[in-house]
């Protein structure tokens, strides 16, 4: 056991150099990919809870496509679906394809927190003379995006682990790192234990960030 | 003021409004009374367009409103409404949430709209809490600041939900005494409220409604002391049991 920790401590000083620049990869990749989440979630949900058939439909399909079927088909699909069509670097693909993914999950998000908000706050807005438009982005939506906080940062958690498949098309993240370090050392076991904690560390800080965040919201409100 | 003809409110095969005939003049307090499930706040729903009815007109102003054509915000802004459970902004101050309305509606500018704010919260008593968030207030204060809000987009009926059904009894007093001093400036009103007291004293009509239909209209007088209708008698002895 000694011996195990003593090379898990070599690893580690051998490789951080490395890891650290793949951390960055992995956390701009987790960025840019709850950029697009985000921006998808909100209008897919905005989409399914609204009166057009046409657009709830859509987005009814969106997201049972993308929750029925694994991550990892999503990225090799995008990625050759894409990289076909226009040159796009593979962080870019994988990114992107991260992004849509979380789309869907966001969408449900929303869809849920929106529709969490007490039915008594559109009547009030409405009985105001403010239009749905008014209503929803003043009055619906800030309620709703507490109400979404929590499970939100539960996703962005998520996201920030799912982002290590995009090894699979080639990202240097770290995942793609530690799998490329443990064939050349062979020592399998201790790096994926160091990589193991570089994710630790990184969604634990997320979750202090949040929680600090969740905090502020409720001692300034309620 | 505000008129129906003929209003029919059907909930699936539920009918609860079986074609009311209705006319609040200006100035008017017209209170709403009958059992629950009678309909009465169905109609007054129905007369801010938050419910639709399924038949009938509803003139506001002597025009008559279609559903489809007419802008349904412009209608409401000349028809407020207080609700039972206030309806709060609970991520906006006070002040801001009266000002609100005013702001995105009206276009009106911020100075002007916080000066008109704090008028109104003079008026409700509440020029101490601008600045503090709905749930640090009690229920009466909270139904006197969705008084205030309904009344900065200053329109020329107001309509009450029930106003003090969700308030604790010491509280009912001060909201009431706020909607007296309304009425008394001439503000038109429809109420519903099981409020007797108020509806006896403040009142200019009161009308009963029973299974979707109106069964009485009458002024206080008539309806509290000498009705002849066998319902009305029936409720006012329920009320009074109470």
């Amino acid at each position: 056991m000694p011996e195990t920790l003593v090379t898990i401590y070599e690893v580690f000083m051998r490789t951080y150099e490395g890891f650290l620049k793949a951390a960055l990869v992995t956390l701009k990749i987790t960025a840019i990919a709850l950029v697009i989440g985000i921006v998808l979630g909100i209008l897919f949900a905005l989409m399914r809870i609204s009166k057009s058939k046409i657009l709830s439909t859509i987005a009814n399909i969106y997201i049972s496509v993308i929750r029925g079927t694994p991550l990892i088909v999503q990225i090799m699909f995008l990625y050759y679906g894409i990289t076909s069509i226009i040159v796009l670097s593979n962080f870019w693909a994988g990114a992107i394809a991260l992004g849509v993914h979380n789309g869907a999950y966001i969408a449900e998000i929303f869809r849920g927190a929106i529709q969490g908000v007490d039915r008594g706050q559109r009547e009030a807005s409405l009985a105001l003379g403010m239009n749905k438009n008014q209503t929803m982005r003043r009055i619906i939506f800030p309620q709703a995006l507490r109400i979404a906080i929590p499970p939100l940062g539960n996703q962005f958690i998520i996201t920030l682990k799912d982002s290590s498949l995009v090894y699979v098309i080639g990202v240097t993240e770290l995942f793609g790192l530690a799998n490329r370090e443990a064939a050349s050392s062979f020592l399998p076991f201790e790096t994926f234990m160091v990589v193991g904690l570089y994710y630790l560390v990184l969604v634990l800080i997320f979750t202090g960030l949040l929680r600090l965040y969740e905090n502020k919201l409720n001692v300034d409100k309620t | 003021m505000i008129k129906t003809e003929n209003l029919h409110k059907k909930f699936g095969k539920l009918e609860v409004l079986k074609g009311i005939d209705l006319n609040i003049h200006p100035g008017e307090v017209v209170v709403l009374v009958g059992v629950s499930g009678s309909g009465k706040s169905t109609l007054l729903r129905c007369l801010n367009f938050l419910e639709k009815a399924q038949e009938g007109n509803i003139y506001i102003d002597g025009r008559k409103i279609d559903r489809k054509k007419d802008n349904l915000p412009k209608v409401r802004e000349e028809v407020g409404m207080v609700f039972q459970h206030f309806n709060l902004f609970p991520h906006k101050t006070v002040l801001e949430n009266i000002i609100e309305a005013p702001m995105i509606v009206k276009k009106m500018d911020k100075s002007k709209a916080e000066q008109l704010a704090r008028q109104l919260l003079e008026k409700v008593g509440l020029s101490d809490k601008a600045d503090v968030y709905p749930n640090k207030l009690s229920g009466g204060q909270k139904q006197r600041v969705a008084i205030a809000r309904a009344l900065a987009m200053e329109p020329k009926a107001l309509l009450f939900d029930e106003p003090t059904s969700a308030l604790d009894p010491e509280l009912v007093g001060e909201v009431l005494q706020v909607m007296q001093d309304l009425a008394n400036e001439g503000m038109t009103m429809v109420v519903v409220t099981h409020e007797m007291k108020f509806a006896r004293e403040v009142a200019s009509r009161i009308i009963m409604l029973d299974e979707g239909r109106i069964i009485e209209n009458a002024d206080p007088d008539t309806f509290f002391n000498h009705s002849s209708n066998e319902r009305t008698r029936q409720f006012l002895e329920m009320v009074n049991l109470k």
